[in-house]
């Protein structure tokens, strides 16, 4: 290596700001893996730090607080917050240096959780926490105060998914005064709750609520519905999305069965046809390319139920085998009697299979067809499951109820009733452990029902029980849909479970990273028609937060010429990324007239692209600058503030 | 020695729409990492010049890993231009007998925690096996 003096280590705050660390323990989520105190007492050390404290939670109330006072008093002009991650309390900081009326970007956050906590132990994690505040401070001492910018907001929604969901939540839209476009695939709304009939616990009728729902979004004039359409296209940020979407008519034969049933049905266009949903336009003729824009977007893409592998409690294997969705469509259309006939079939005893395809264990389930496991519960299956045995045994008394459990979750208001129910109407349950699932066969016995349902029962305490029965009814959870494409296009947070991901189940719920967006119903969790609703109602309440006010304040993050320092080599103009953000403009400086960089910040992106060519460092990003960069490392690089404390 | 060695301090220079929250969920999920990395929080990585990278190698850092968004950046043309820059890096590492694997660029997305976990783990064990900057033989240093 070629010899090279050692720069120094510029440890000294450039601008004398008065910083104040503040370290949060978060509930022992960080002080359990780092030495929180020993963190105060070092950044105690560093030049410009004028007090360093802690508290268990510096979100809450108490916490802010403390900043807010120090503030106030003048004792401090910058803070470090050393908690969680910035994208989860950035804004709650700054709002309280805002309430103590501070300028909100003489701020800076050190990551202590995320990135410290939760992935080391021991003194390195107290050391390296240590070296991370010692960055952010240094940072935080040259941080000037900034306004933020302010971006105008496309005064409408985009809701995609025309289930319960987004018929929920363009509704609420709607009824806030915003104008939505609701954008379904299929040719039908309704989604997966179309296919049901009664709805658990209270046993409302999907066709009602589906039909009222969707007549209500058709008739209000704010709502513009889109029916058999792909995005395909998507760019643009918060208060600015713009959609590609092409309409087209559904091809291979998809949803005919559907399109066979509403034509036998003699129902027509905005009528709610049983197990298919409600049709609003006719099916396009031809494709068309629809450019849409958009301030916010709502996902809303739903679930579909897990479809059991062929064999797996031998569905498909034998016809006698449905899922609790296929029964439910057979029920409906089974005729009144004293015993259940499916089909011309009498069922005398039908058996209830609880937790297929949930709650799966690595090692001791089968991977499902992708190589994925469901290791969650599904949360709604129980419920399902009991309303459905209660309905059959109320209706058919006569056809005799073993139901096959693993745990019964019957969680929620109304739902332990449909347990205490089913009970009450005699069904018959069966207790299995994980991994000791029931297993269906073909009954021996010609003389007797087609099928035999086989359980080491744990209620009779391991007793191996053999029930024929003339029926299976599969308990199948819910997945989410696949939505690969989308979520690929809007660079949306999967969660391994392979659920849209919010930043923060009570922080933040329905919000994901991307600003702008937020999620409705089942495509971010297991959940019921009515929590699926909750939540689309959440979504429409924030979406509708910010087209309300018609603009959004953005960071104010953008390129800033040092008038003192440029000599007009015009370098970053050529190297800008954003058309017309930069150009070279003729100013007097000195008597003289000479070409200076000027910035438009509406159009500047903040990406710094400039920054790396100007042989003056005469341009930087506000809050991001270079020499904040370079100071930042030199604390990473130092020991000097870090020992001895 | 060898403790200094495997104390070689690492950054990541993650970018704000993707890497970032990329290491934010590695932590969620509690998947460990070397405790010598400093993650800075970056709009873009296309912000650094040359020259701020020999620093860093002269301040000590013994490794640099940049987690871009690739070129699906929010900044249109921003990767590319990243991309020169580093070729422009190397060259300039290779005159000053540097390893240019002491820099990396990568692209990591906001979920991508186990790419995240590895890049950190390839560079760990780059400068476990290098030592400080600068203790590289020279017949090294031009090693891709």
């Amino acid at each position: 290596m070629a010899k090279k003096k050692k720069p120094e280590p510029k440890t000294e705050p450039t601008t004398g700001g008065k910083v104040g660390v503040y370290v949060c323990h978060c509930g022992g989520n960080i002080s359990d893996a780092v030495d929180v105190e020993q963190v105060c007492a070092q950044a105690r050390k560093i030049p410009g730090v004028v007090v360093a404290r802690d508290n268990m939670f510096m979100c809450s109330d108490p916490g802010q607080e403390m900043i807010i006072e120090d503030l106030k008093s003048g004792l401090v002009d910058r803070v470090v917050v050393a908690s969680c991650s910035p994208s989860l309390h950035e804004t709650t900081f700054r709002s309280a240096l805002a309430r103590a009326g501070a300028n909100p970007y003489v701020y800076e956050q050190a990551n202590l959780r995320e990135q410290v906590s939760w992935v080391h132990h021991g003194p390195a994690a107290t050391s390296k926490a240590s070296r991370l505040v010692a960055a952010a401070a240094a940072k935080a001492g040259q941080l000037k105060p900034l306004a933020p910018l302010r971006v105008e907001v496309q005064p409408r929604a985009a809701v995609i998914g025309g289930g319960v969901a987004g018929l929920k939540s363009a509704l609420e839209l709607a009824q806030r005064g915003q104008e939505v476009i609701l954008l379904e695939k299929s040719p039908f709304l309704g989604g997966q709750v179309a296919q049901l009939d009664r709805l658990a616990p209270l046993g409302e009728t999907a066709a009602r609520i589906i039909g009222e729902l969707a007549a209500a979004v058709l008739q209000h004039p704010a709502i513009k519905v889109y029916t058999c359409v792909q995005v395909e296209g998507f760019e643009g940020y918060i208060g600015n999305f713009k959609l590609k979407v092409i309409r087209r008519p559904p091809g291979g034969g998809e949803y005919a069965a559907q399109l066979s049933t509403l034509s036998q049905s003699g129902q027509g266009l905005g009528e709610f046809v049983p197990f298919v949903g409600l049709m609003p336009a006719s099916i396009p003729e031809t494709q068309e390319d629809i450019h849409l824009e958009a301030g916010v977007i709502i996902l809303a893409t739903g679930m579909r139920p897990y479809g059991p592998r062929t064999g797996e409690y031998g569905y498909q294997k034998f016809p006698q085998v449905v899922t609790l969705p296929e029964f439910i469509r057979l029920l409906a259309a089974a005729p009144p009697g004293d015993t259940l006939a499916l089909e011309g079939r009498p069922i005398r005893g039908a058996a209830l299979i609880h937790c297929v395809g949930s709650r799966q264990i690595p090692g001791v389930h089968e991977e499902n067809e992708g190589g994925y496991l469901n290791e969650y519960c599904s949360r709604t299956c129980c419920g399902a499951s009991l309303y459905a045995a209660n309905l059959l045994r109320e209706n058919y008394p006569q056809t005799r109820i073993f139901d096959f459990y693993r745990d019964i979750r019957t969680y929620g208001r109304g739902q332990e009733e449909l347990y205490t129910q089913a009970a009450h109407n005699q069904a018959v349950f069966f207790r299995f452990e994980a991994g000791e699932e029931p297993q269906v066969l073909e009954n021996p016995d010609p003389q007797g029902p087609p099928l035999l349902v086989r359980v080491q029962d744990v209620l009779t305490f391991g007793e191996e029980i053999e029930v024929p029965v003339d029926l299976v009814v599969l308990a199948v959870g819910q997945e989410p849909n696949p939505v690969a494409d989308l979520v690929e296009k809007m660079k949306i947070p999967v969660a391994a479970d392979r659920f849209l991901q919010e930043v923060h189940p009570k922080l933040r719920p329905v919000e994901v990273a991307v600003a702008g967006i937020f999620l409705a119903g089942a495509c971010q969790a297991p959940f019921d028609v009515g929590e699926t609703c909750a939540a689309a109602g959440a979504a429409a309440v924030k979406a509708a937060a910010i087209l309300s006010r018609g603009y959004v304040e953005l960071d104010p993050f953008v390129a800033e010429v040092d008038l003192s320092k440029c000599q007009g080599a015009g370098a970053c103009v050529e190297a800008c990324l954003a058309d017309g953000a930069l150009t070279m403009v003729e100013l007097e400086v000195g008597g003289q007239k000479v070409k200076r960089a000027q910035v438009n910040p509406v159009l500047c992106i903040g990406c710094g692209a400039c920054v790396a060519v100007c042989p003056e460092n005469a341009i930087n990003v506000q809050g991001w600058t270079l020499k904040q960069f370079e100071s930042m490392v030199d604390m990473v690089v130092s020991d000097e503030y870090l020992e001895g404390a | 020695m060898e403790a200094a060695k495997a104390n070689g301090k690492i950054l990541i220079l993650a970018e704000d729409a993707c890497a970032y929250p990329g290491a934010d969920a590695a932590g969620q999920g509690h998947m460990s990492y070397s405790a010598n990395t400093y993650i800075m929080r970056v709009k873009a990585a296309v912000l650094f010049p040359e020259q701020f990278y020999l620093d860093c190698f002269h301040k000590g850092i013994a490794g640099i890993i940049i987690m871009s968004c690739g070129v699906e950046t929010p900044y249109h043309g921003a990767y590319e231009a990243l991309a020169r820059r580093i070729d422009r890096v190397y060259a300039l590492m290779k005159q000053e007998g540097l390893d240019i694997r002491r820099l990396r660029l990568t692209a990591i997305c906001t979920v991508c925690t186990r790419a995240f976990i590895k890049e950190v783990q390839q560079m760990q064990d780059l400068v476990s096996q290098l030592g400080p900057p600068g203790s590289e033989p020279a017949a090294a240093a031009g090693a891709a």
